[in-house]
């Protein structure tokens, strides 16, 4: 839909235009698009012709193609997916989510717990030759720390600092924390070339890791080319040569992508997963901990009153979300955990089911009629989800008022907000987003500082709990339950990490809120 | 002029569709069937007794929507056209009348907004100002303005050059008289041109922003917002686009369609045309004679979207 400022014939003088000049416009415009159109197609051609011809091309769109290829600028959101085809980290997770080893072969806490030590595999090499030992590792963890521009300070406060032995990187903690394996994996810590990053800024546009992959050409926000990495620790379960990594372009468009051969792997939006499955695609959800919910600030009226959090927790119909949003793929949530995963508290489950005359009851109690409260819904851009948020607040007589608002990240951020929405793609360790979520400076609480009584507590214990202690689950499940009294956070529903992928595709490891290529093969059929 | 306008096929056909258009922004929201923000648990269902034409991603009533997002999109178009007009025609008559400083001074103000991309621009205000089409469209409606501004300076040379305005000067006529009594008249047929085109440029401004997301908060229905809303959903619903892309469309066309038809009847190519044996042949006997006169054989094409 293009526009025009001047018209093609402004006034009476215009109107002598004469129709052999429009003729010989639309005749340049078909030579036009037929010269820019016809070398394309070929193009498209001798690409889908490469693929037949025997090295194995992943080629990804993706809704989420990372803005930023220094890991530590990109922070811990689902872009790290992307950046772990360049970069690998200390551990990695395996099906269960439980840290298994990547760069590092192994690690051992001392007996205090306060400090972990982390043993390097033998001559590993950054793809720019710089070795991988324990100096990158601190490098990559002091970076983390203090570079300006870090999105991933806050993640780190339990390591006081790293002490750089060869192969063996010890870290010294502020307290004793036994969830440091799982914290340092490919969400939180994966590690650059000391050399390369060096200057960050160049960093960012050509990122140089020990991954599976190396970048051989980066157009920043559009594409990525990658080669498999001859050097990786465990290139020998890597089956694909080459990656094609694109930002994918509508969701619409994704499916027709895949369909034709220009993409051979991407992520859909629910509502494509009918249209790919009958184009013969391959639709499946990956395990993950994405997890929605509604934020309230208890700190400003009207969720200063309990009844009203209350009512809020009580109008919630988790199932509209799940129907509407996902198709039948997601789930209803009122934890940010999936059930079955060990951080999931049953005991939790349920806790205040959808029970609107109960809604209006309390909001009667707190002193509010229908109608009397009306509140501003904040969020960043459109999303059905504020649509049915407000929807169902109205059905109990509270008005919603949704405002888009491009700097919301701002206020949500600054606590400002009172009212808004939030979805989260998890972190690999449990306690994280516990702490994410319920702890009194956590980035998702937008009732900072406060956090709901006995979690503190219950943190702690988890902390100085080992992962591999028999009452690890079941501290880890009182904290979920000690968390979830939070009257800051309303989960709604869990939206599905749903893929669609041609058939020449192999089928990906099961690893929760991962994407790993170990074992992935494309034969190159299509 | 009306009359005259109305005497031609296509400002009929221009004129019967824009009240149509009307009648909707002032009546849609009290003719829709169903709330238009009401969600239902039948989502994206097909046409039906109950829904005339589906429902979308909530299970709300399209055709309710439409009706109901018809007085946005009007209303907002109009806003463009009118800021556009008052920000650009007054200093467009000046600039030729009140010296040489205040002409090259609103020649770059002009030359600058043409240079600035609107939409953009506008995308721009919004992100400043918060997510409002007010302001959005006052905004586009400033830098759409120099098209205005420009019609009205050049008519205003035309005439102002004239030997009875120079008469009028050397019998020492003030410059506001000259306006009011030699300039306002001649000035006016090409700037209506211009309004009924540029309301239909504000048509496609506030659909393309609607259509992105902006200017409006969700879930107040727009036809731009509808036709982006139903854009993700083709594989459920794939002719939902159809209709408020034809509603967009055929609202530019008329407003296009109108232009055309002010211009064909109006100052010296409405005298031409009157003039023209062919032309009023065209108009006693119907569409034959027309194919052979190429100005005005498809005024559709000069459109400025």
């Amino acid at each position: 839909m293009s526009t025009r400022l001047t018209p093609a014939r402004p006034g009476p003088a215009a109107h002598h235009t004469p129709r052999p000049t429009g003729r010989l416009r639309a005749t340049a415009l078909g030579t036009v698009l037929a010269a820019v159109l016809v070398p394309s197609l070929s193009a498209c051609g001798d690409g889908s012709g490469t693929a037949s011809g025997g090295t194995a091309t992943l080629k990804w769109a993706s809704s989420y193609f990372p803005a930023h290829w220094d890991p530590v600028v990109s922070g811990s959101g689902a872009q790290f997916r992307e950046l772990s085809l360049v970069y690998a980290s200390l551990t990695r997770t395996d099906a269960k989510g439980n840290a298994v080893p990547d760069l590092a072969k192994s690690w051992d806490y001392n007996s205090r717990g306060d400090q972990i030590t982390f043993h390097l595999r033998p001559g590993l090499k950054f793809s720019d030759g710089t070795p991988v030992d324990a100096t990158a590792v601190k490098d990559a963890v002091v970076r983390a720390q203090k570079q300006k521009n870090s999105a991933l300070f806050g993640d780190l406060t339990s390591i006081k600092s790293v002490d750089a032995e060869g192969l063996d990187a010890v870290v010294h903690l502020t307290q004793v924390d036994y969830q440091i394996p799982q914290l340092l994996g490919e969400r939180v810590l994966q590690i650059a070339s000391p050399k390369a990053a060096a200057s960050p800024a160049k960093l960012d546009q050509n990122p140089v890791g020990a991954g599976p992959f190396i970048v051989t050409q980066l157009v920043p926000g559009t594409k990525v080319v990658l080669k498999k990495n001859p050097d990786y620790w465990d290139a020998k379960n890597i089956h694909i040569d080459h990656v094609e990594l694109a930002s994918a372009p509508d969701a619409s468009t994704v499916v027709s992508g895949l369909q034709t051969g220009v993409y051979n792997f991407a992520d859909i939006a629910p509502s494509q997963a009918d249209a790919a499955k009958k184009a013969g695609l391959d639709v499946f959800v990956q395990p993950g901990f994405n997890a929605s919910n509604i934020s309230l600030n208890i700190n400003k009226a009207p969720f200063d009153n309990d009844k009203v959090v209350d009512a809020v927790r009580h109008a919630v119909n988790r199932q509209e979300f799940v129907d509407k949003l996902t198709f039948g793929y997601g789930e209803a949530t009122d934890q940010p955990f999936p059930k079955g995963y060990v951080a999931y508290d049953p005991k939790s489950a349920d806790a205040y089911p959808y029970d609107p005359a109960k809604s209006k009851k309390l909001l009667a109690e707190a002193g509010y009629k229908s109608g009397d409260i009306k509140l501003d819904l904040v969020i960043p851009a459109e999303d059905p989800q504020a649509e049915i948020v407000q929807s169902q607040l109205a059905k109990v007589g509270i008005t919603v008022t949704i405002k888009i608002d491009k700097n919301w990240a701002t206020p949500f951020f600054a606590k400002d907000l009172t009212f808004s929405v939030y979805g989260t793609t998890g972190r690999d360790s449990a306690l994280q987003t516990l702490t994410a979520h319920f702890g009194p400076n956590g980035p998702l609480n937008l009732s900072s500082p406060y956090e709901p009584s006995g979690f503190e507590a219950a943190v702690a214990k988890v902390r100085e709990t080992p992962l591999d202690s028999p009452d690890y689950t079941q501290v880890l499940q009182a904290a979920t339950r000690a968390g979830l009294k939070s009257r800051a956070l309303v989960f709604t529903y869990s939206s599905p990490n749903l893929f669609a992928k041609s058939k020449s595709v192999s089928g990906l490891p099961k690893n929760p809120a991962h994407i790993d290529w170990t074992g992935v093969t494309v034969s190159g059929s299509d | 002029m009306v009359r005259r306008v109305l005497s031609l096929a296509s400002g009929r056909i221009a004129v019967g569709v824009l009240v149509l258009v009307a009648l909707l922004a002032l009546f849609g929201p009290l003719l829709a069937p169903h709330n238009p923000l009401g969600t239902g648990d039948d989502t994206l269902a097909g046409v039906s007794g109950t829904h005339w034409l589906g429902t979308d991603y909530l299970g709300r009533d399209v055709l309710s929507r439409l009706l109901s997002g018809s007085r946005i999109s009007v209303l907002g178009s109009l806003e463009v056209a009118v800021t556009a007009l008052v920000v650009g025609v007054v200093p467009g008559i000046l600039s030729v009348q009140l010296g040489r400083v205040f002409e090259w001074i609103t020649l770059r103000l002009a030359d600058t907004l043409v240079a600035l991309p609107f939409l953009l621009f506008a995308v721009a205000v919004v992100a400043l100002l918060g997510n409002g089409i007010t302001q959005a469209m006052l905004v586009t409606g400033v830098l759409v303005s120099p098209l205005f501004y420009r019609v009205a300076r050049a008519a205003t040379l035309s005439v102002t050059r004239s030997p009875y305005v120079e008469a009028a000067v050397v019998s020492g006529a003030s410059t506001g008289w000259i306006v009011r009594r030699h300039v306002w008249a001649k000035v006016l047929p090409p700037i209506a041109v211009a309004l009924a085109q540029t309301i239909g440029v504000g048509f496609v401004i506030v659909s393309s922003l609607t259509f992105l997301g902006i200017g409006v908060q969700p879930p107040a229905p727009t036809w731009g917002g509808l036709l982006a809303s139903d854009l993700g959903y083709l594989a459920q619903r794939p002719w939902a686009p159809l209709t408020p892309a034809l509603l967009i469309t055929v609202t530019v066309w008329a407003c296009n369609l109108l232009a055309d038809a002010i211009r064909d009847v109006s100052g010296e190519a409405g005298r031409a045309l009157v003039n023209d044996r062919r032309a009023r042949a065209n108009r006693a006997g119907g569409r034959g004679p027309r194919a052979d006169r190429p100005g005005n054989a498809d005024p559709v094409t000069s459109g400025g979207v």
